[in-house]
Order: C-alpha cells, then sequence, then structure tokens
C-alpha cells in the first residue's frame, strides 16, 4: 500500500485495549484495522501491536494499537501496555455483566495509573446480540466463540447490561461511551474517530519524519497488522543492507 | 569498524560466571540434592548418595561376545573413549558426568554448582551418562593388575529389540561400559554396595522400562534394516502431517544416519552415552523423527515417564467429565494454537493438543492453564506422543521455566528484568537508545520467553533453538534474545518508537533462511544463513551468560519485580471489595491488606519453618546453592504463599485472626510477656512481609513468631470471628475482614456501635441477650479495657499501672490513668447492674410485676440490689471460687481465658477477681430461678447512662482498631505518653458521676491490692444516685446522638508505583554495531573438518581414533561408516564449539 502522503499534519497515539477474556477486544481491533472480521488465528501472547491511520479534517491521527491478551493472569503485564498510552479502550462484552466490573476495575486501575489525561472509552460490544436474534452470533471471532454460545438466547435478547447503566457510569467517570457490533461493524470506527478527536493537540507527540529510518519502513504500510509474534506473512521486504 | 570484540570481552567481564558462584565463603552446604537433581535433570526423588571419581571406558560397540574375556579386557581398556570424571549414584539412577562436579557434604557450593558455567556446548551433565539402575543388566567386576577396581557394566540397551528380535540373526549390540573407580578400597566397596543394594530394588522396574523406552522412535529406528515389526511409536504429529519446513533442505536424512550411526555405538534412550559428537549433532538441529525423543532425554521429562509411566493417561480417566476453569480457557485456545500447520487444523491434532493441556491442568492446578501453553505443546505435539509432551510440560514449568505460566507471571516478568539488565550490560548503546526513545524492550522479547520463540521464528528455527534450550537450559533463551539484539543492533538504533522497532525485529525473523552475507565474495561465507548467524552469536559471543549469571541476575531482581506484581494485585484486590469497603479510606483498606496478607504469609513461613527446622539444624541452611541453580526452586519453597508468586492463600483461621487483631488491637494482645525486640516495629513490617525472609527464619520458632506478642484468646474474640464469619467456613477472606472492620469502624455513630456489640452477644437473633450475656457482656468490655481505653494512644499504661500495683512498691499511681482505669470498672460494675435493673423478665406472666416495678419503684430495686452486693462483697472476693457461678460453667471467670495467666498471675489475679466479684455480686443479687433479658433499647439505655461507656462504644471501641499505625508492643514502648481516655473529651464528663467516683478517684493513694476493693465499695455505695441519674442521662445522650459523628480524615494513599521497568542506562561502553561475523566464527562456519578435537581441553576427553585401533576385520566395515559418518558431517555441521 502506499504511504499516505497527505499534507495534513500526522502524530501517533497510544491506544491500548483492555478488557475481560473474550469481549471481543481482537475483534475490534480485527475490525478497526482492516474492516475484516477474519478469524484472528494468533492468539495474543502478551499482546499485538497493530497500526492504523485515522483521518480527520484538520489532522491524521495513526493510532498504534496494543491489544493485550485477555486472561487474567496477564493483568499483570498490563501497565507494561498502557504506560504511556494516550488512550485506551475499555470492552466489555454487554451480554455479561461481570465483564462490565472488569471494565470497572481496568477503568480505575487506568484512572489511577496510567498516563495523566488518558482518554478511556468505554465499549459494551457484541451489540449484534441484542435485539434482532442472530443465527451466526459466533461468528464474533477468537474471543466470541465460547461466549456466544453460553449467553445467547437462540431467538432473544441476549443482552445483559442495559444501555442506560453503563451510559450512567461512563459520564460519572468522564468517560467516551460507545455499544458497538465487531461481527457488523457497528460503530466501531465512530469509537477511534471519537477518541482522535478527544485526544487534546497538545498531548499529540510530533508528526514524525516520513520515512525517519529503513527500519520504520514496515510501519508505513498503511493498514498492515504488524503483529509481535507473526513473521509468517512477508508483508514487508525491505532492502536493507546488512 | 566499529571494534565488537572489545566491548564483548567488556561484556564478558560484567557477566564473569565465577563471581555468581564466589559465594563459597559461606559455609553453608548447599543443596546438593537438587543441585545433583539439576544436573542430570533427575526427578525430584532422587539424591545423591555416593560419588567417586571414575574413569569411562566406552568400548568399541562390536558384537563381540556378549561375555568379554579375559584376554581382551586390557586392550578394551586401551581401546575406545576414556572420560574422567565423577561416578555418582542415587536411589535409581547411576550417573557419570565429565563436569567435576560433587555434591559431598564438604564439597564447596563452587563445586557443587559448577555445571552452572560455562557449558561448553554440552549440557549441564557434560559427557557422561544418566542411567536408570534398572537399566543395568549386570556388573562385572574386573580383575585388574592396574586398577583396584573396574566395574563392567551392561545395559539393557536395546531391550525391546531383544525381546522380539531373539530368534533373527540380528547381531545383538551389547553395549557395555568400563568404569574404573579411582579411590581408596574401602570408598570403592562402599560405591559398589551401593550400587548392589541400587541394582537390587531396580529389578522390579525393568517392565516398566521396556515399556517407556518403547515409546521411543530410537527403539524402531535400530531395529535391524528391514525386519522392522510392528508400528513405529508415535513420534509426533509430524508422522501424520508432515515435519515443517523441507526436509531436504533440513538435510533430515543425513541426520537420521549420523544419529542412527550414534545411537547404534553409544545406546539409545535411557543407556545412551553422552559424548561429544552427540551435543554436536543437537547443535546441528534434530532429525525431525528423533527430535521428540531427545527433547525428552536431555531435558529429563524421560525420566519423569519412567518414573509413573501413566500418569498421563490415569490423569485424564481420573479427571474426566470434570470441569475447571482451566478446561474453559484451554477451549478458548484449541483453534488458535499453531493454526498454521496442518495438524492443528484437524480434529486429531485438536484432540491431543487438548488432552495433554488438560491432563497438565489437573496435575498443576496452581498453574493450570496459561495462554502460550497451548503454542508450547502444540510445537512438543509435532513431534512427540501425547504422554511425552505431557511430561515435557511438566518439566518445562516445574524446573526450566519456572514461575512463567503460574497464576502472576512473575518468573516471566522477572525473566524479563533480568534480560533488560544483560541487555544494558552487554550493548550499552543500544540500551541507552531504548531508553532514550522510551521503548520497553519486554513487549518485544517477552514472547519470545513465553513461547520458546515457537510463536517469533518460523518454526523451523525455532525448533533449532529448542533443541539447544532443552540440553543447556533457559540460558540459552537469553543468549538468542541478546544475539538477535545484537545483529540488529544498527536497525535498532534508527527505531525510534515501539512500532519500529517490532517490525525492524519482524522483518528481521522473517528473513532467517536467508544468506548473511548476500554480497560475499566468499561462497563459503554467503552460504552461512542469517540463523547460523543467530546461533554462533548466541553461543559465542554469549557464551559469558551462563546459567550462573542468569540466576544472580534473578536474584538481584527478584524482590522488586514481585513487589510490582503484589502493588498491582493489591490495587487489584482493593477494588474488588465491594460497596462495604468505602466506610473505610483508601490507605485504610490498604493497610489492612498488607495486615492480612501479611497474617498469612507469615503464618505459612513459620510454620513452614518450624517443620523444616530440626531437619535445618542437621544440616546447615542449604538455600544459597540452590538459588544458583534454579533461582527459584529453594526460595520457591521457602517463600510459599507470597502473593507475587501465584496462588496463595486467601482464608484466614481463627488463630491468623487472633493474630491479625493482635497487630491491630492492644486489647488482642495476651496478657504473658512478650520476648524483646530486636528491631523497631517499623523495620520488622518492613522484613516481614515485602522483604527479604531469610532473616525471618532465624528468628522464629515460637508459634507467634520471633518478638511477636502472643495473641490473646477471648471468647469476645471467637464471637467477632464468628460474626466476620458471613460464609461460615471458620475462615475469613480479606473482604469478610473489611466488610467487619468497616462496620465497626465505618459507622462514626455510637448507636451503631452499640448495637453491633449488642449482636455480637444475640446468640439467636431474637434480640434478647439472657443474663449470661450480660455477664459475658461485662467480661469483654473488662477484657477491651484492661490495657487502658484510650482509642489510639500507648498500648501499655495499663500494664505499668498495674505492674506497680503489683510490686506494691510505689504507693503513687499516676493519677489520671488510676483514675480513668477505676472509672471505667466501676462503669461496668454500673453496667451490670443496670442491666438486671432494667432487664425485662422472659416470663410473661412476670411481665406485669417486673413491669410495675420498673415504673413504680426503680429506684427501690436498684438500691436493695446495691445492698445485697455491698454486703456480699467481701465474701466473694474472699471466698468464691469459680464453681460458685454455675450458670457460667464454660467460662468462670472473666478473664480465665486468656492464655498462660500463670504468666501474669498478679495482673490477671487482679482483674479476675474484679470480674469474678462483680459477676458473683449481680448473681447472687438476682434470683437464678427467674430468667431475664435485655433488649437492644434497653442496652442501649444502660450504655448511654454512664460516660464512660458512652465514650467506650462511641470511640473508644473503634479506635481500638488501629489499622494504619504501627502498633508499638510490650511495656518497654510505653513511657511515650499516659494520656488515656480521659483526655479524649471527657472534659465533658458529668459532675454527678465525676462526684460518684471521685472518692476513690483522688484515691492515688490507695495501697495496693486496696485499690479495686476500694473502686468496688465505691461503686456500691453509689449505686442508687448513679441508678438515679439514667433517665436524665438518657436525655441528655439521646441529644447528643446527632453530634457523635465522628468525621475520620480521607487520607488519599498516594500510591504511585506504576510499572517501570528501567533502570539507569549504562554508559558509553562501546559500539555494538558491528555484528558481522568475525574470523574466528567464520573458521567454525567453514568447519565441516568440525571434529572433536576442539573440545578436548575443556571436557577432558582423550579421543582415540577408533580406526588406528581397532584391529580386526570389523574394521573395514567400520571405517566405511565412519567415513560416510564423516562426509555426512562436512555437510551437516555447521560449526561446533
Amino acid at each position: 500500500m502506499a504511504e499516505a502522503t497527505a499534507p495534513k499534519p500526522s502524530s501517533s497515539v497510544k491506544l491500548v485495549l483492555l478488557g475481560e477474556a473474550a469481549v471481543g477486544k481482537s475483534s475490534l481491533v480485527l475490525r478497526f484495522v482492516n474492516n475484516d472480521f477474519q478469524e484472528n488465528k494468533e492468539p495474543t501472547i502478551g499482546a499485538a501491536f497493530l497500526t492504523q491511520k485515522c483521518n480527520l479534517p484538520t489532522r491524521t491521527i495513526k493510532f498504534e494499537i496494543w491489544d493485550t491478551a485477555g486472561q487474567e493472569r496477564f493483568a499483570s503485564l498490563a501497565p507494561m501496555y498502557y504506560r504511556n498510552a494516550q488512550s485506551a479502550l475499555v470492552v466489555y462484552d454487554l451480554t455479561k455483566p461481570t465483564s462490565l466490573i472488569k471494565a470497572k476495575h481496568w477503568v480505575a486501575e487506568l484512572q489511577r495509573q496510567a498516563s495523566p489525561g488518558i482518554v478511556i472509552a468505554l465499549v459494551g460490544n457484541k451489540l449484534d446480540l441484542t435485539n434482532e436474534p442472530s443465527s451466526s452470533s459466533n461468528a464474533l471471532g477468537e474471543d466470541g466463540d465460547g461466549e456466544a454460545a453460553d449467553g445467547e438466547d437462540a431467538d432473544g435478547d441476549a443482552r445483559k447490561v442495559s444501555t442506560a447503566e453503563a451510559k450512567s457510569y461512563a459520564e460519572e467517570e468522564g468517560l467516551l461511551f460507545f455499544e458497538t457490533s465487531a461481527k457488523l461493524g457497528t460503530n466501531v470506527t465512530e469509537v477511534f474517530t471519537a477518541i482522535a478527536n478527544a485526544i487534546p493537540e497538545t498531548s499529540l507527540k510530533g508528526a514524525r519524519g516520513p520515512g525517519a529510518a529503513s527500519g520504520t519502513t514496515g510501519r508505513a504500510e498503511d493498514q498492515s497488522r504488524v503483529n509481535l509474534t507473526g513473521p509468517r506473512d512477508n508483508a514487508s521486504k525491505e532492502g536493507c543492507a546488512c | 569498524m566499529f571494534n565488537l570484540s572489545s566491548l564483548v570481552q567488556k561484556a564478558q567481564s560484567f557477566i564473569d560466571p565465577m563471581q555468581a558462584l564466589n559465594i563459597s565463603a559461606s559455609d553453608r552446604n548447599p543443596a546438593k540434592s537438587l543441585l545433583f537433581r539439576h544436573q542430570f535433570r533427575l526427578p525430584d526423588s532422587q539424591t545423591p548418595l555416593q560419588e567417586i571419581t571414575a574413569e569411562l571406558t566406552i568400548s568399541p560397540p562390536i558384537a563381540y561376545a556378549p561375555n568379554a574375556t579375559q584376554g581382551e579386557k586390557d586392550r578394551d581398556r586401551d581401546r575406545g573413549y576414556h572420560y574422567a570424571g565423577k561416578l555418582h549414584l542415587s536411589e535409581s539412577y547411576l550417573c557419570f558426568s565429565t563436569q567435576p562436579t560433587s555434591f559431598l557434604p564438604t564439597a564447596s557450593t563452587s563445586i557443587s554448582s559448577g555445571f552452572t558455567g560455562q557449558t561448553h556446548g554440552a549440557g549441564p551433565g557434560g559427557n557422561g551418562f544418566t542411567l536408570p539402575l534398572c537399566a543395568i543388566r549386570r556388573v562385572e567386576r574386573l580383575h585388574s593388575q592396574s586398577f583396584q577396581f573396574a566395574l563392567s557394566i551392561t545395559t539393557w540397551n536395546g531391550i525391546t529389540n531383544n525381546a522380539s528380535n531373539d530368534t533373527t540373526k540380528t547381531p545383538v549390540y551389547q553395549q557395555k561400559i568400563t568404569i574404573q573407580l579411582a579411590g581408596s578400597r574401602q570408598a570403592c566397596e562402599r560405591f559398589c554396595d551401593g550400587l548392589k543394594r541400587g541394582l537390587k530394588s531396580g529389578v522390579g522396574e525393568v517392565g516398566k522400562l521396556k515399556r517407556v523406552v518403547s515409546e521411543c522412535f530410537s527403539e524402531y529406528l535400530l531395529q535391524g534394516d528391514g525386519k522392522k515389526s510392528g508400528d513405529a511409536p508415535d513420534a509426533g504429529l509430524g508422522t501424520i502431517f508432515r515435519y515443517p519446513g523441507d526436509a531436504r533442505k533440513l538435510r533430515d536424512r543425513s541426520k537420521m544416519r549420523l544419529w542412527g550411526e550414534y545411537l547404534r555405538e553409544n545406546g539409545r534412550n535411557v543407556t545412551l552415552i553422552r559424548q561429544p559428537t552427540f551435543h554436536k549433532l543437537i547443535r546441528v538441529g534434530l532429525p525431525n523423527r528423533l527430535r521428540g525423543e531427545i527433547w525428552e532425554l536431555t531435558s529429563g521429562s524421560l525420566f519423569l515417564r519412567l518414573e509413573n509411566p501413566t500418569l498421563f493417561v490415569d490423569t485424564l480417566a481420573k479427571f474426566e467429565g470434570r470441569e475447571s476453569l482451566a478446561i474453559d480457557e484451554i477451549e478458548k485456545d484449541l483453534n488458535r494454537s499453531l493454526p498454521e500447520y496442518p495438524g492443528f487444523q484437524s480434529e486429531e491434532g485438536i484432540e491431543r493438543l487438548r488432552r495433554v493441556l488438560t491432563a497438565y491442568s489437573w496435575t498443576n492446578e496452581e498453574v493450570g492453564y496459561c495462554q502460550a501453553m497451548n503454542i508450547v505443546v502444540a510445537a512438543l505435539l509435532i513431534y512427540m506422543s501425547e504422554s511425552q509432551a505431557f511430561f515435557l510440560l511438566s518439566t518445562l514449568c516445574d524446573r526450566l521455566l519456572p514461575g512463567y505460566y503460574s497464576t502472576t507471571m512473575y518468573g516471566t516478568l522477572l525473566d524479563q528484568r533480568v534480560f533488560e539488565s544483560l541487555v544494558e550490560k552487554t550493548m550499552p548503546i543500544l540500551w541507552d537508545h531504548l531508553v532514550k526513545a522510551d521503548v520497553q524492550l519486554s513487549v518485544v522479547s517477552l514472547p519470545w520467553f513465553l513461547s520458546l520463540y515457537i510463536n517469533s521464528m518460523p518454526l523451523v528455527f525455532a525448533f533449532r533453538v529448542l533443541d539447544v534450550f532443552f540440553l543447556e537450559g533457559p540460558k540459552v533463551l537469553f543468549q538468542v534474545g541478546l544475539a538477535i539484539l545484537r545483529i540488529n543492533g544498527e536497525e535498532l538504533l534508527d527505531a525510534t518508537d515501539d512500532g519500529a522497532f517490532i517490525s525492524v525485529l519482524k522483518s528481521y525473523f522473517s528473513k532467517l533462511d536467508e544468506s548473511a552475507h548476500p554480497k560475499s565474495e566468499n561462497a563459503k561465507l554467503r552460504a552461512v544463513t542469517r540463523f547460523q548467524e543467530l546461533m554462533v552469536v548466541a553461543f559465542k559471543e554469549f557464551s559469558g551468560i551462563t546459567q550462573a549469571s542468569i540466576t544472580e541476575q534473578r536474584n538481584k531482581h527478584k524482590d522488586a519485580v514481585l513487589n510490582n506484581i503484589e502493588s498491582f494485585a493489591k490495587r487489584t484486590s482493593i477494588r474488588n471489595l465491594g460497596p462495604d469497603s468505602k466506610r473505610l479510606n483508601v490507605e485504610e483498606l490498604g493497610a489492612l491488606y498488607d495486615r492480612f496478607y501479611g497474617i498469612l504469609y507469615e503464618r505459612q513461613q513459620r510454620s513452614q519453618i518450624i517443620q523444616e527446622e530440626t531437619e535445618r539444624r542437621a544440616k546447615a541452611s542449604r538455600a544459597r546453592a540452590a538459588e544458583v541453580v534454579t533461582g527459584l526452586a529453594e526460595r520457591q519453597s521457602i517463600e510459599k504463599g507470597r502473593v507475587g508468586l501465584g496462588p496463595s492463600p486467601t482464608l484466614m483461621d481463627y488463630d491468623g485472626f487472633r493474630e491479625f487483631l493482635a497487630g491491630m488491637a492492644r486489647w488482642a494482645i495476651s496478657d504473658s510477656p512478650t520476648p524483646p525486640e530486636k528491631d523497631g516495629p517499623a523495620e520488622r513490617e518492613k522484613h516481614s512481609y515485602f522483604g527479604n525472609s531469610v532473616r525471618r527464619r532465624e528468628n522464629s520458632l515460637s508459634p507467634w513468631g520471633y518478638g511477636n506478642p502472643e495473641p490473646a484468646d477471648h471468647e469476645f474474640m471467637r464471637r467477632l470471628f464468628r460474626r466476620w464469619d458471613v460464609d461460615m467456613n471458620s475462615a475469613l477472606t480479606l473482604q469478610n475482614v473489611v466488610t467487619g472492620i468497616a462496620h465497626i469502624k465505618g459507622k462514626g455513630d455510637i448507636m451503631g456501635s452499640i448495637t453491633y456489640f449488642f449482636e455480637l452477644y444475640d446468640d439467636d437473633g431474637d434480640g434478647k441477650v439472657d443474663r449470661e450475656g450480660i455477664l459475658r457482656i461485662s467480661e469483654a468490655l473488662l477484657f477491651l479495657s484492661r490495657r487502658g481505653l484510650d482509642g489510639s494512644l500507648t498500648p501499655s499504661t495499663s500494664m505499668t499501672g498495674l505492674s506497680e500495683y503489683e510490686a506494691g512498691n510505689g504507693g503513687v499511681v499516676d493519677g489520671p490513668y488510676g483514675s480513668t482505669q477505676e472509672r471505667f470498672l466501676s462503669s461496668v460494675s454500673a453496667f451490670i447492674r443496670r442491666c438486671f435493673e432494667y432487664a425485662d423478665p422472659d416470663h410473661p406472666q412476670n411481665q406485669e410485676i417486673d413491669d410495675s416495678k420498673a415504673n413504680g419503684s426503680a429506684d427501690n430495686n436498684a438500691f436493695g440490689i446495691g445492698e445485697d452486693s455491698d454486703e456480699e462483697q467481701e465474701q466473694d472476693l474472699l471466698d468464691l471460687g469459680p464453681d460458685a457461678s454455675p450458670k457460667r460453667g464454660k467460662k468462670p471467670t472473666g478473664l480465665a481465658s486468656v492464655p498462660s495467666p500463670s504468666e501474669n498471675p498478679n495482673t490477671n489475679g487482679n482483674q479476675r477477681n474484679v470480674s469474678k466479684a462483680m459477676s458473683e455480686r449481680a448473681n447472687a443479687a438476682l434470683d437464678p430461678s427467674k430468667p431475664l433479658h435485655i433488649t437492644l433499647p434497653t442496652f442501649r439505655m444502660v450504655v448511654l447512662a454512664d460516660e464512660l461507656l458512652e465514650q467506650f462504644f462511641e470511640s473508644s471501641f473503634p479506635a481500638s482498631f488501629r489499622i494504619s499505625e504501627k502498633l508499638a508492643t510490650g511495656p518497654a514502648s510505653s513511657s511515650s505518653s499516659l494520656t488515656t481516655f480521659s483526655n479524649i473529651g471527657f472534659g465533658r464528663s458529668n459532675p454527678a458521676s465525676q462526684a460518684g467516683i471521685g472518692g476513690t478517684g483522688s484515691a492515688g493513694l490507695v495501697p495496693p491490692g486496696k485499690g479495686l476493693r476500694g473502686v468496688l465499695d465505691n461503686i456500691v455505695t453509689d449505686g442508687m444516685r448513679v441508678a438515679a441519674e439514667v433517665r436524665r442521662r438518657m436525655d441528655e445522650a439521646q441529644k447528643e446522638l446527632e453530634k457523635n459523628a465522628v468525621p475520620r480524615p480521607e487520607d488519599e494513599e498516594d500510591e504511585d508505583e506504576g510499572y517501570d521497568g528501567k533502570g539507569p542506562s549504562g554508559g558509553y561502553g562501546g559500539d555494538a554495531e558491528r555484528r558481522s561475523v568475525r574470523s574466528e566464527d567464520r573458521d567454525l562456519l567453514e568447519g565441516a573438518d568440525a571434529e572433536a578435537g576442539s573440545t578436548k581441553g575443556q571436557e577432558g576427553v582423550s579421543v582415540v581414533k577408533p580406526g588406528n585401533l581397532s584391529p580386526t576385520g570389523v574394521e573395514s566395515h567400520r571405517a566405511r561408516s565412519i567415513s560416510q559418518a564423516s562426509t555426512d558431517t562436512q555437510k551437516v555441521v555447521e560449526f561446533e564449539r
């Protein structure tokens, strides 16, 4: 993909995804980065790293996304990933009330421990499981499989967390709030755009020089998934004279 | 050109392995058995029993007549390979190693842990063998003139072969090892006796051995060509779904031939003898079908399997159908484990993965399942059977990667910190850059370690790393990681953020199979791949990274890492405490958390230490040497229970609760004297929980720990415990404790306190407390007040005061103190009286009468009681023993339940007499045949009728739980303040009560022994007047209720413990950029002529070329095979050391 050469000022924003296992964090990122719902074949060890640009009218925000592992015991690694993050996506599964509790814990943790002024968005995922019966509800991706099978009422509303409840909590804590469906793509881009808009101009790192070094070529791929763990896709072919 | 080698030298001087081992100054004996097990990768059941210096001779593996004749033995000795080393005997293993390690009790630490230094390409076991005794078929003692003792060992090598192919003409390769023992005749004989015993007990295991080795591919491989019978053992999914990589490119056939040759000559699986070629063959990469078996052998998991061959199957059967959290988590990941490998797109592969992970989660429920285990196991399953993978996973989790997959993953975090510090030391410029660019290394390197590079490198290369990893141990992960950074140093210096950093490495990994020097004119150099370069850099340049240096670093960083984890766990835990916790502020919650887990931790330590004490005294402390091996193993057992290390106890039993209270509330400390403390309390606190625990070991043999006060054991505490134990399981969680405390401390109003107290004694919850309960309440009040009533003041005023009484020398008793204490006694006394005065009778028929009495003649009644009491008072004090109160058989005396009252007889005696007296008085005053009770309103009224009691419930009782402050214990620290209850807002005391007690209060010079009597006398005479006050004061107190809310300061705890893994950056030591292979490396890479000779010096090996010595016609065959082997070697061996 060609490097975006927008004249608009561009800056990087570090974003971290947190939330209970199986709420669909990775799916959200995949939807945002690749506009895709392909099954994420790679397990998240520690965290996966991805980038995606978000074009605002006045500037371009480049998200450096840390998609963290959801398993409980990985929680103690989280500080490593939310360190210096300017924004965070705290995800819960709106068919699973315990995941909202966990999300609240994460919010508290971030407010207390992360960089001051971090922009936090609370996101209730799996909106597709509410209201309309969904026959293919397990298409929520890697994290969705188990949950969908449990929480789903074959032809009912699987929602267990009301919009009002989550929203009032979000307002109380000063969080952005969205309900999304990674499966259908509902609201996903909106979340990231809202975060991009909410990042104060002053906290933005200066734009990086284009292709600062050969080493950064990989990053220039607009929508490539740069994964910590993945040497297997040969997306980047850089001529590095060793 | 940057000068790399100087940097390397510098780096190596930093990581001098001997520094870490240079601890022999201490006279401590190391944990020899642990070291022994680690060197030979033996199961935990083994301990070193005997050892002796010996020389190993491996006779040429020719099909000689099974029994070497006498004449041949001398030639045997001259022929073949000779290794000098040590022969060790354990319960069921005979081990030989060229590593000069000794596990004798007299051996120094550095000798015992010698194998943790540089390995020179071999594993910790060096050259030699690790023979299960059951694999030894026969041991003969050779009669030799030149050697005192020579043993000829015949093994069960090829045991499966022998059984099935006995009738065939295939020559049976009888493996024969000759060992000369070098030692005094006595020592040799002792060793042989031990061996004899071991062999006898090993006989029964032969069947097991046979079963175990039949799963090894080598058994199949070495069956005579064309005569292969039966199915090949399961060599992993690869046999079905193909092994990763191009077998031709990997030269799998050549490797297989070489291995076949080696195994034929040196034994297979359990009977294998490690010679330099063995290690070299591992370095060049294992052939696919043998990979699993060699992994199993070098990691030692084979021995684990030998110990309990059916554990895997049994575990699955035992837990079939059961569910667990781990299983849920496993299910989620089954489809995501090496999904690109066809085997894991099939039901078969997934099923295997599921079974291995599930079985392990049952055998180690503390670890259960951790993401990344799925990847590792999936990789193992490509090359080995389920059962083999299961045991290898156990070895990984328990020994090779301690703590990596635990619930806190402390092992992972610790090794990340260690890795960072190694980078800082070896590549200071790169490190500087990382710090400046604010790139956190572990976001990149964590997956390397956690999934053993399997998920980072292309599989074929990751398996090459694993080959060496299982042989040499965890240090390999560090060496490879450092080499990756070194090789990519230049580009990494250009990367300015996480993303760029990751991208550089990702691109590097994807090109590992390309030439490292594509533009080189030298064809050989051009042929060197990046992966080969990586291996050379890892094991050449970073050969200074040894197990010992890793261990040293782990010890250095361990506490910081654990503290980080613990503070994280604390934050999380406190946040999860629920709504009740909101009544306490963050600081209090934090302090409660510390206290709670501190007590649990200490108690666990203590019980363990007491348990170990006998053993420890016999053998001096062994902690130190154990650390050298794993850095964790030994201390892990000692520090078990530390929150950061993983699952720790979360429940507090009653004894723990007593200790917990004793740490907070002065009244919860028993009256027996406490041993003097060396450290101040703050100091002690620091060391006991979050600090190093080693010093604790010296201290604590008492069940409560050294210097800790012994907690009291009073009925009140048991009631409190029951009340807090809402789950009724005789144990408290942190949640229970916080809720309990929050209800006492957090209410801030007197009515709440009074109600709480009342409810504690309302056993059946019917809103009534009977006579018995009233007496118990009064006992509790005395118990709680016996050390003074201050909310947060010095602990020992009462002690001081009482000891002055008992000493009887003073005469001068501190005025304010004495009066407060005594006044409280009188208040309690009045409380009892009033309780009975206003109590309701139980029987309805009496109700009317009592009502009228209560309404009409309260004063009279009170007076009567007072009189009675007055008269009987003398008698009670003098005569009445505990038996006199039949209704109170369980607890006849007020404070008798305090542990070991005899240690402080006078103090206790006084108090006991007092409470007894009052109880008896009350009893005597009432007709026991008339059951009665008080209700909460009555109780409240009675409490509020007395200023002191009111104060007590309003502030003193809640304040006696001192969460945040350190509780100074022991009489020594008492002098600081004599401020007591009277100082806290006692100024507004009622003139009436003041007057009533005034006589006694001013009698500061009451002679010892008389004081309490006097108090009581006064109480009684004042009884009527006090009773008359009750109603009036009830009204007053009621009015004051609103004002009573005591706001507590909401201190925000500044818990600023961010996660910061980075230490100070290193200086500009050198240049990290030059990374092309140096000339000596190049030699190695060209080195098809890699012969064992180069290791000669290090290994103490003398190699006699077999070709020169083999005399017979067999030689031609041998020569051919050897030349075949060496041409193969030419092609395959990439480098050697």
